[in-house]
């Protein structure tokens, strides 16, 4: 029993890895530092629906929602007045941690095919208020001149990306280490097996609903600090940050790196939003396709998810001396 | 657990004095539409109380399980609980009171381990499954008794693998575990060993038979060996109704019984599938 490794040390490498990454992206990639920034505030997207969908196991197709109410909360925030960007992501948190809580109250509601339809309702209502709602959205023209003062009043934003890549970086690593805490904790494992078997767990009496408001918000939550980290670096906010299309991406992305795993999620985010770039600048006419196909074959090889890419192999050489042993 | 008055008990339940019943259950009934499923049904478990619920395939077990858990609310009757009436209690609330039940074909959470599962019922046991930040791997307690129970089902082999990569025996033994993490006060199993190796069945009433002498437990199952061992008192449902209670002595030489129940099946020779 003492063989069992501890998760704990998981998380560490997996978050060094991550940060590994990052900063080995900013070396070797400093002309891109501006999709890198868009990769990272999308990965809080991805990892938001990954606590609804991987873990308490509700598909949704309008996480933007929560995403782009916390972009337009830090937006207006700053517009009056709010320059610190570690408060415009505590605004853009705040917001989407409502948002997420008033969207699972109306999400819970309903069940299976219809529960996925109300979630697209849901964000097509949200697209539509902010395209009416000019005054504070600035309806199809977007918020502009969003301008964050200097983080902590030392780091300045720059023109090329530096400030704002290394900023959402650090800030994506301390929420992955939070919700690495949570999804490990009691509540975690309690999550984990509601996205199972929701009536199970009620049979161990504990009630569902509220942990799955619970997790709503705090989806929510992190949802809408990606807004507030998108709205900072582009410095601008637009309709396409609450859109249908930008839900769908994120669950694409998510199944592409593998549900249920923090850190999946990411990597689906990147590998994703990295194979787009290479692929269109190579092939503007035919990207999509290529695309296409990917989703296909990892759908049907790995259906776990390009994380689990690892683990299946070593599964498969542990087979295959399995079998060459018994020869 | 406290005594409660005798008054809430009711007087004519063979209950050992100053406990009112484990569970109570009165005229309990059940239609879906035209179809009457469970039909005046009476039972009383005692503290420590050992019944099987046997009877044809149909005849309402599994149904009378689900009324008894909240899974399904009864048309008519009553549902009491150590004295405390449960019958408008949801099955969330009736599970904190100390009832828990199993389900005929497991139902756990793959992806999971089997170490996990059980320490999940532990958590819920401790009222620690809200904490959002504490960690699991620091509770030295439900370390210690999840790793009790592990060893006493013998899982320690699989502990730590997946609940979707061990033997259907094993996955019965992991939901057996579960619901004895919750230490419960009335234990209603649904056919525990159906479909379960024999070494594992055995497993299985050996923990069930090794359990406190305050659990009340109440067994569906098909294999008459299992029930002569496990049971003081047998019950046999047919079409909804209770059509006998007694000892399993008893039940061999009862007419009805042997029509409704073993009668159905009775021109076979191994006659409950196993």
């Amino acid at each position: 029993m003492n063989a069992r490794p501890s998760p704990i040390r998981g998380d560490l490498v997996k978050l060094a890895a991550v940060a590994l990454a990052g900063l080995a992206a900013y070396v070797v990639f400093p002309n891109d530092l501006g999709l890198m920034t868009r990769v990272v505030s999308a990965a809080f997207l991805v990892v938001s629906l990954d606590l609804i969908t991987g873990y308490a196991g509700i598909a949704t197709l309008g996480q933007a929602a929560l995403f782009g109410i916390g972009a337009y909360a830090a937006a207006n925030a700053n517009l009056y007045g709010v320059g610190e960007p570690i408060l415009m992501v505590v605004v853009g948190g705040l917001a989407g941690a409502a948002a997420g809580l008033v969207f699972g109250a109306v999400v819970l509601r309903s069940r299976g095919l219809a529960q996925l339809v109300l979630t697209i309702a849901l964000v097509q209502l949200v697209h539509e208020a902010a395209n009416k709602l000019s005054d504070i959205t600035g309806g199809s023209d977007g918020l502009a001149g969003i301008e964050a003062a200097p983080v902590l009043g030392m780091f300045k934003f720059d023109l090329y990306g530096h400030t704002g890549f290394v900023f959402s970086l650090v800030v994506l690593l301390a929420t992955l280490a939070v919700l690495c805490a949570i999804v490990r904790s009691p509540f975690g494992l309690k999550l984990r097996a509601i996205g199972r078997d929701p009536g199970r767990v009620r049979t161990l009496g504990a009630a569902v609903m509220p942990a799955l408001l619970v997790t709503f918000t705090l989806s929510g939550t992190v949802a809408g600090m990606g807004g507030a980290i998108e709205a900072i670096s582009a410095g601008v906010v637009g309709l396409d940050g609450v859109s249908f299309e930008r839900s769908a991406m994120a669950l694409v992305m998510l199944v592409l790196g593998g549900s249920g795993s923090l850190f999946g999620a990411v990597f689906g985010t990147a590998a994703f939003m990295g194979f787009e770039q290479i692929v269109s600048t190579a092939n503007p006419f035919h990207w999509l396709i290529i695309v296409g196909v990917l989703l296909v074959v990892v759908v049907l090889f790995v259906p776990r998810g390009l994380s689990s890419l690892g683990h299946e192999l070593k599964r498969l050489i542990v087979i295959t001396g399995l079998k060459a042993e018994k020869r | 657990m406290t005594a409660l008055p005798l008054a809430a008990a009711g007087v004519h339940l063979p209950a050992p004095a100053t406990f009112p019943p484990a569970l109570a259950v009165e005229g309990l009934s059940k239609a879906f539409g035209g179809l009457t499923v469970a039909s005046g049904i009476n039972l009383t478990l005692a503290r420590g109380d050992r019944v099987a619920l046997i009877g044809p395939n149909g005849a309402g077990k599994t149904t009378f399980v689900n009324l008894v858990s909240g899974l399904l609310s009864p048309s008519a009757g009553s549902i009491s609980l150590a004295g405390e009436d449960i019958t408008r209690l949801s099955d969330v609330q009736r599970a904190r009171r100390g009832l828990v039940r199993s389900f005929q074909v497991s139902r756990l959470f793959h992806g999971l381990s089997v170490r996990e599962h059980i320490e999940l019922a532990l958590l819920q046991r401790l009222k620690r499954t809200n904490r959002l930040f504490a960690s699991i791997g620091r509770m030295a307690d439900v370390a210690h008794e999840a790793a009790e129970l592990i060893e006493r089902l013998g899982l320690a082999d699989i502990a730590d693998a997946r609940v979707d990569e061990i033997s259907y025996g094993q996955q019965r033994l992991t939901d057996l575990a579960m619901s004895l993490a919750l230490k419960p006060k009335v234990l209603l199993l649904d056919e525990p060993a159906a479909g379960v190796p024999t070494r594992d069945a055995g497993r299985t009433l050996d923990v069930v038979e090794a359990l406190p002498g305050d659990i009340a437990v109440l067994m569906i199952e098909h294999d008459m060996d299992l029930v002569f061992r496990f049971a003081k008192r047998v019950v046999v449902l047919a079409a909804g109704h209770v059509i006998f209670a007694g000892t399993p002595a008893e039940i061999v030489s009862d007419e009805r019984v042997r029509a409704a129940y073993l009668g159905a099946y009775g021109r076979e020779d191994e006659p409950h599938g196993r």
